[in-house]
This record gives C-alpha cells, sequence and structure tokens, in this order.
C-alpha cells in the first residue's frame, strides 16, 4: 500500500536527515518505527505527508509510493485527499478551537456538512470520551485527552493510513494504554498503521512489524515478535537481558553493551 | 442634554466606521496569522480605485463601484501571490515585515499611478444628513454603520461556523497542523488578502463619500488600530462593540474636554486607551487568550 524506497531528505540544502529508507506498509498492516531521538523517524513520516516544505526540508533520492502512484514532493492537501493523514508529534490541538471544532475541520474535505455531521457521530461512537468534551477548549484538555483529540480529528478524513507520531509522549501508563487501545480498534477495522514510538513495548505490543531507525538508517527489521526476542532490542529499547529480568546497568561494564548492528 | 445626544450617536458611528477598518486587520489576522500594518494603504488604494472608475472613467456608480471591489480583490489576490504564496512556514514575524514593505510600496504606487494631488471623491451617500428632532446624522455614517454591523455579524458566524471559515481559523492557529490535515494554506492567505481588501474598499467608501481624497487617507488605518488592538486580534465581532467603546469615547472627549485644554485630546485618546489595553490585558477583550497548561 505505501513504499518508501531509497527516501533521501535533506533540510536546508544541507543537512542530511534520512539516509536512504525503504521501508513498506501493507494494506490493513501496523507498522512501527522505532529508534532514539534524532534517528529521523518523524521526518520520514514528514517526507510522506510532505510538510517537510515548511521546515525547509524536501526528498532529494527515493521514491514513496501509495497505492501505486508516486507521491513524493506531492501537494499535502492531495495526499491527504488520497487517504494518508498524518498526527503531528506533541498533540497539536488547535488550542482555542472547542473539541468539536477540531473534529469539524480534521473533516473539513467531505462533501456536505451533513456528511460531516454523520462523520462526527461516528467519532463520538468510536471515542466516548470525545463525546462528553466536545463543548470544551482543546487548549485546557490534559494531554491524554489532546491526544484523543488529534486521533479524532485525523480520523474525521476516513483515511486509508494514519502516521502517527508519538503517541504516547508524555503520557501517564493508563493514557498511554487508553491512546493504545483506541489505536488497536482502528487496526481491527482495517486501517493501515504506521506509528513512530519510543516506547518499544507498547508499540511492539500493536504492531506487526517494526523497523527500526539508527542516525538516519534503517539498521533492522522484521516482525513485532522477532524483534521483542532480538537480543539487541531487549538490551537497548526494553532494557531486559536474555532471561527477561531487568538488568542493573550497574553491574555491567559499558563497553560490553555494544550493539552488534553497524550504526 | 440634546447635545450629548448627538455627541453620543455621531460617536458610535465614527467607532462603527473604526470598526469596518479594524475588520480589515482581523479579517487577514484570522485567516493567515499575519496582522497587516499595511491596511491603511488599501483603504486608500480601494478609495482610488473608486475615485478612478466613477470620477475618471465616469463609469455609473451601479458598474463603477462593483467593479472598484473587483479591482480591490484582484490586488489582494496579487499581494497573496506575489509575497506571500512564498512563505507558508516562514515565521509570522518574516510576513509581518513584508507587510511593512507593502506599506510602503502601495503609497508608492498610489503617488506614481494617482499623484499627491487631492481628488473629489464621489458622492456615493447623499450629504443631506437625517434629522430626527434635534439629532443630525449623517447619512454616510448611518448606513456605514448598519453594514458594519451586519458585514461583522455575518463574519463572525463565517469564522466560526462554516466550514469554509474553521478552515481558516486553523490556519491562523498552526500553519503545519492545518497542512497536515490537508488545508491549502495559501488558498487561505489568498482568501484573507482578498477579504481585507474588500472591506478596506467598503471603509474607504462609507468613510470618504462626498469628502477628498489623497495618499494620506491612509490615517485611518492607523485610527482603527486601537479599536482592533482593545477588541483581541481574533473577535470579528468583538470588533463592533470596541469600535463602539472607542468612538463613543472619542466623541465624548472631543466635546467635553477638548475645550477646556484647547484641543486635541479627542484624537489622542483612543490611542491611551491602546496603551492602557496593552499594559493591563494584551490580548483585548475578546483574542484569544495564550493558554499555556501548567
Amino acid at each position: 500500500m505505501l513504499e518508501l524506497n531509497n527516501v533521501e531528505v535533506l533540510y536546508s540544502d544541507v543537512i542530511l536527515a534520512v539516509k536512504g529508507v525503504s521501508l513498506k506498509a501493507s494494506q490493513g498492516a501496523c507498522v512501527t518505527l522505532l529508534g532514539a531521538n534524532g534517528a529521523g523517524k518523524s521526518t520520514t513520516l514528514k517526507s510522506i505527508s510532505n510538510i517537510l516544505t515548511t521546515e525547509d526540508g524536501r526528498v532529494t533520492q527515493g521514491s514513496i509510493t501509495f497505492e501505486g502512484a508516486r507521491i513524493e514532493g506531492g501537494d499535502p492537501a492531495d495526499i491527504v485527499r488520497r487517504g494518508i493523514v498524518h498526527v503531528l508529534e506533541g498533540r497539536r490541538v488547535l488550542r482555542h478551537l472547542t473539541v468539536e471544532q477540531n473534529l469539524l475541520i480534521g473533516g473539513h474535505m467531505e462533501k456536505s456538512g451533513q456528511a460531516v455531521r454523520r462523520r462526527l457521530d461516528e467519532i463520538y461512537t468510536r471515542i466516548a470520551r470525545l463525546a462528553e468534551l466536545r463543548k470544551r477548549t482543546t487548549g485546557y484538555l490534559s494531554g491524554g485527552e489532546q491526544q484523543m483529540v488529534v486521533i479524532g480529528r485525523a480520523m474525521m478524513s476516513r483515511p486509508k493510513l494514519i502516521m502517527i507520531d508519538e503517541p504516547s509522549l508524555g503520557l501517564a501508563p493508563l493514557m498511554v494504554e487508553e491512546v493504545f487501545n483506541v489505536l488497536r480498534s482502528l487496526k481491527n477495522e482495517g486501517v493501515t498503521l504506521l506509528i513512530v514510538e519510543q516506547n518499544t513495548r507498547v508499540a511492539l505490543g500493536l504492531a506487526d512489524y517494526g523497523y527500526v531507525m539508527e542516525s538516519g538508517r534503517i539498521v533492522l527489521e522484521g516482525a513485532a515478535s522477532d524483534l521483542m526476542s532480538n537480543e539487541d532490542v531487549r538490551e537497548f529499547y526494553l532494557g531486559l537481558n536474555l532471561e527477561g529480568e531487568r538488568k542493573s546497568y550497574r553491574d555491567i561494564k559499558h563497553y560490553r553493551r555494544r550493539k552488534r548492528w553497524l550504526g | 442634554m440634546i447635545d450629548f445626544l448627538n455627541y453620543l450617536i455621531n460617536g458610535a458611528l465614527v467607532g462603527l466606521l473604526y470598526a469596518l477598518i479594524a475588520m480589515g486587520f482581523v479579517v487577514i489576522y484570522r485567516a493567515s496569522k499575519v496582522f497587516n500594518i499595511a491596511q491603511g494603504e488599501l483603504v486608500v488604494f480601494g478609495g482610488f480605485m473608486v475615485w478612478w472608475m466613477i470620477v475618471q472613467a465616469g463609469l455609473p456608480m451601479a458598474v463603477g463601484i462593483p467593479l472598484a471591489f473587483v479591482a480591490a480583490i484582484a490586488f489582494g489576490l496579487a499581494i497573496e501571490k506575489i509575497f506571500f504564496s512564498r512563505l507558508v512556514g516562514e515565521s509570522v514575524f518574516s510576513m509581518v515585515m513584508v507587510t511593512i514593505g507593502l506599506l510602503i510600496l502601495i503609497r508608492g504606487l498610489v503617488l506614481v499611478l494617482f499623484g499627491p494631488a487631492v481628488r473629489p471623491f464621489p458622492i456615493i451617500f447623499p450629504l443631506k444628513p437625517i434629522i430626527l428632532g434635534d439629532i443630525l446624522i449623517p447619512r454616510s455614517l448611518l448606513f456605514g454603520g448598519l453594514i458594519t454591523i451586519a458585514t461583522g455579524l455575518g463574519l463572525s458566524w463565517f469564522f466560526n461556523a462554516t466550514r469554509t471559515g474553521l478552515r481558516m481559523t486553523a490556519v491562523a492557529e498552526d500553519h503545519q497542523v492545518a497542512l497536515s490535515l490537508g488545508i491549502s494554506v495559501k488558498r487561505s492567505i489568498a482568501f484573507a488578502w482578498a477579504l481585507g481588501a474588500t472591506l478596506s474598499t467598503l471603509g474607504a467608501i462609507i468613510f470618504l463619500s462626498g469628502k477628498s481624497l489623497n495618499f494620506l487617507a491612509s490615517d485611518i488605518g492607523l485610527a482603527a488600530l486601537p479599536v482592533a488592538l482593545l477588541a483581541g486580534f481574533e473577535s470579528i465581532a468583538g470588533v463592533l462593540l470596541a469600535g463602539l467603546i472607542v468612538g463613543i469615547v472619542q466623541g465624548l472627549v472631543t466635546a467635553y474636554v477638548d475645550p477646556a485644554v484647547g484641543g486635541a485630546v479627542g484624537s489622542v485618546f483612543p490611542f491611551l486607551i491602546m496603551l492602557a489595553i496593552l499594559f493591563i490585558r494584551p490580548t483585548g477583550m475578546f483574542g484569544w487568550k495564550t493558554i499555556e497548561r501548567v
């Protein structure tokens, strides 16, 4: 469905943030992109939705295809129309507007006002929390509620593929669970998901397939269950040793903690 | 007592005129997050278009005025195309700097095209005032006030309830989020400038009807600034109320304080209000408060 082939992203004509990333998300799959800060995960998502332009970035190499059509460098509005919606990092609600206004804006591409209303009701039944909050100003909501709003807003456009950038960022564990429950319900419904996460455990719990990024490259990929049991992922992203116990870093010498892939 | 009523009503109507000009600021701000310093120049441009169509080209009003609006809209769209379409995603500050450039550019353009001479503006509203007992009301201000109220309420509804309006509101909040939802930021900004230019032309017609016109008419933009600040830049309906407050206060101060101190307090007073507002409540009466979560 979505395929990136050897994509390179250049910021301000000098900074190469993504150095030849290839990844694939097939229809109905849930794919996660893992990695530390600055690995290029968010930039990869932005290259797909092409909101790179606002940050003086562009795709210089490679191709991005969605349902057989090349979309790299396209008009962001056109990409949304094709069915890809990007939920930006950091719960970017439209702060001064109410929950309902936020959602209505998400559905702005619907043909008629009635269609938007219908979609709105669907979202309210799906995420009951939002229905309770409909008249509240989003700027004053809690972090978890704001995350629900931006996910609901993205769903308003009836996307085929939702890309979510760090849905768990800064949320309490209970809220993380709630957010991922919403994502799980989307997955069960057949929406393709591409999730960028630092919370490896939660992300691999939901995903079918995962990629690990490091300094602009994909260094490891595999089925979520394989990644879960991969020695390096366990050690560096999950903080577990081979026996599955939480390990104390005090007990080992740092030079032994060497990754087995080439960064 | 009759004098007081006269000052009150005329002050209110002048205030509504300010409100109409201030609406130009607000509309552009609400759809693009840009504070347009060149608003007064847009009024002058609109005024000259009307003058050119009716006085110079000799067209009847029913043709000339709509044509002037068309020209103003085209001018607004051209501004977006030439200057702002390249700046999507740039900081708001750089966009505001562009409007300073626009101010100088339009002023120069008007001088080059029409010269510095004072031109008679066509009489669009009959000059004979409406007389109710002892109260005199100028027709242009009365009709202008009614048009302003209707426009203000209409636009307020448009921005808060219609889908196109909400789309623009989204652009005013956050360009990147708007883009990520598939909203065309460029189209929104183009619409804002077209609307801003239209409102300015409307303001020019009401303000200048039967008066004289030259490039200095742009001062009305400055006079409207306190109104926009008092209301807060995001609230269109708020501009109506702020306009009434500023107009009435100015009218009464001019009538009662000016003679006592030898004049000019009336024209300074709106700016005193503006300074006070900036100290006490920088977001204005109805503006978007900066939301900080702690």
